[in-house]
């Protein structure tokens, strides 16, 4: 369950280096520009220049390989739905039982999927070259407050803590016999009583805990504080957003104000 | 009972916790499993009811392989009390609680009354037997961990640093209560880093670093080494290692207690 969260890997790469808001940003205008392509070649082009900046961000090969494989199932599937629902056009590639099977259907298809390949790929750009506490960062700088900001930062912070604790717990209860996937569900539903309970337990302890400490460190002791990394745009963050920008004003532009088919 | 062959464990990320390791548990043992943070003695002990699977080598209980056999199954032979009781504790009272893995294991009413009323008295929980667990103070939360698995009255019973957290008082009190049930004839497995309790109370010890066992010997063998047990960690008792720099006038380097240096000492020359 750790797969999806641990994905940052500490790289000195231009990606990793960008600002995390402008990274956000760039993640937000590509998937926008996936919706606004229509053709199938230019969703294809965008893919692999995605593809290429995945290659850029020299994420390692079990992490990427981790993450496209969801992306890459998705994409097959919906492929082979997309024809089985959407009967309509000319001509008819072949016939299965009461299943017209088009050619436009297939088409249509496979520039879904690709478009949902470029969308769920790109947000894994981000999440390989940003780490969460950047993330964070970058929500508060752009106006979340800074408690949400620290709950959003804790809660990613304890997501595998608590996972480890569960397999704890469910491990001291298996050794006192409790078998979870046995019996009628009534018995099984009170089985997980003896996981549910030790879990707020915990939770709750933690909670406590964390708050003591946050608040022995000073937490709202001032409204405004200070913080230990400002993040700064720099000039290569401003050429980079002026390339995003572009990247996805021009085939907007194209598209909605020259009436280019693309 | 127990016999490990070249048992070896690597975790999903690729850690390899236990490289082949060799070990025959005996009835009635008092064992000792020591060894510094991340030297494999936790996950040695979790081998031994089933909860982790040796992915190379064999687990054999009771003389049946332990892989064929469900952890559930396991648990009535091999009791195992985590560390932390926080992580088992769920019911209303001391009572459900001691009762909960008896009747997992399916038991008539009548005998999980009987086990669950003996296993209480056994660790002197009669006061609070219908307090809420969660509400006792560690030191009893402890006790009502151990209740509980022994209330399955297993013949082997693996204890995970039982007296972490624990004052003197409690973690003595603790420490007497698993003498007698060893003098009564469980098999004891101890884990710990904490080398006073092993000097005290274990029969043998196995000293653990790097996933492999590198002393198995009685006690007393044990704490002869010292250099051994400083790089597997661990510290000897003060006791120890001031009979350690008592050698040169004759002490000998295998003093376990207060009591022993304090007879070597008076006992004059002459044997």
């Amino acid at each position: 369950m750790t797969g999806f969260l641990d994905m940052y890997s500490e790289k000195d790469t231009f990606l990793h280096r960008l600002d995390p808001r402008v990274k956000l940003l760039a993640v937000v205008l590509i998937s926008v520009l996936a919706f606004i392509l229509a053709e199938l070649l230019y969703l294809v082009v965008l893919l692999c220049f995605i593809l290429l900046l995945l290659v850029l961000a020299r994420s390692s090969y079990g992490k990427a390989f981790f993450a496209l494989k969801f992306v890459i199932r998705f994409m097959i599937l919906i492929t082979m739905l997309w024809p089985l629902f959407d009967r309509s056009g000319t001509p008819i590639l072949f016939s299965v039982g009461p299943l017209d099977i088009t050619e436009p259907a297939v088409w249509r298809g496979a520039t879904s999927a690709v478009r949902v390949g470029c969308f769920a790929t790109v947000w894994y750009i981000l999440m390989f070259t940003t780490s969460q506490r950047d993330l964070v960062r970058a929500l508060v700088k752009l106006g979340l407050r800074f408690d949400y900001g620290l709950a959003l930062a804790i809660s990613f912070r304890f997501i595998p803590t608590f996972g480890l604790t569960i397999e704890s717990i469910k491990d001291a209860q298996r050794a006192r016999a409790l078998e979870l996937d046995k019996g009628s569900i009534l018995r099984r539903s009170r089985n997980y009583v003896s996981i549910l309970v030790p879990t707020i337990v915990y939770a709750l302890r933690t909670a406590d805990t964390l708050a003591l400490t946050l608040q022995s460190r000073a937490y709202g002791a001032f409204s405004s504080r200070t913080y230990l990394r400002e993040i700064r745009m720099r000039a290569s963050d401003y050429i980079a957003l002026t390339v995003v920008v572009l990247i996805l004003l021009l085939p907007a532009l194209a598209k909605y104000i020259y009436g280019v088919q693309i | 009972m127990i016999f490990l062959r070249d048992a070896k464990f690597t975790y999903e990320s690729g850690v390899e916790a236990l490289k082949g390791v060799t070990l025959v548990i005996d009835e009635g043992e008092y064992l000792a499993v020591v060894g510094g943070n991340g030297s494999g003695k936790t996950t040695l002990a979790k081998h031994l009811n089933g909860l982790l699977r040796p992915t190379g080598g064999q687990v054999l209980v009771m003389g049946v392989q332990a892989s064929t056999r469900t952890v559930a199954e396991l648990a009535r032979i091999v009791g195992y009390v985590f560390q932390n009781p926080d992580h088992q504790l769920f019911c209303r009272t001391v009572y459900d609680e001691v009762s909960f893995g008896p009747a997992n294991i399916g038991l008539e009413e009548q005998e999980v009354r009987r086990r669950a009323d003996r296993a209480i008295e056994v660790m002197n929980l009669s006061d609070v037997r219908e307090r809420p667990p969660l509400s006792l103070t560690l030191g009893l939360r402890r006790r009502v961990s151990i209740a509980s698995v022994i209330a399955m009255e297993p013949q082997v019973l693996v204890l995970d640093e039982p007296t972490t957290g624990l004052d003197a008082r409690e973690a003595d009190e603790l420490m007497v209560i698993i003498r007698k049930l060893n003098d009564e004839g469980t098999t004891i497995v101890l884990i710990t880093h904490e080398m006073k309790l092993v000097a005290e109370h274990a029969n043998r010890v196995v000293v653990m670093m790097d996933g492999r066992i590198v002393l198995d010997s009685d006690t007393r063998g044990a704490f002869s080494d010292l250099g051994l047990l400083k790089r597997s960690k661990l510290l000897p008792p003060p006791v120890t290692q001031l009979a350690h720099r008592l050698s040169q006038i004759g002490v000998s380097n295998d003093i376990l207690t207060p009591q022993e240096l304090v007879f070597e000492l008076t006992r004059g020359d002459d044997p």
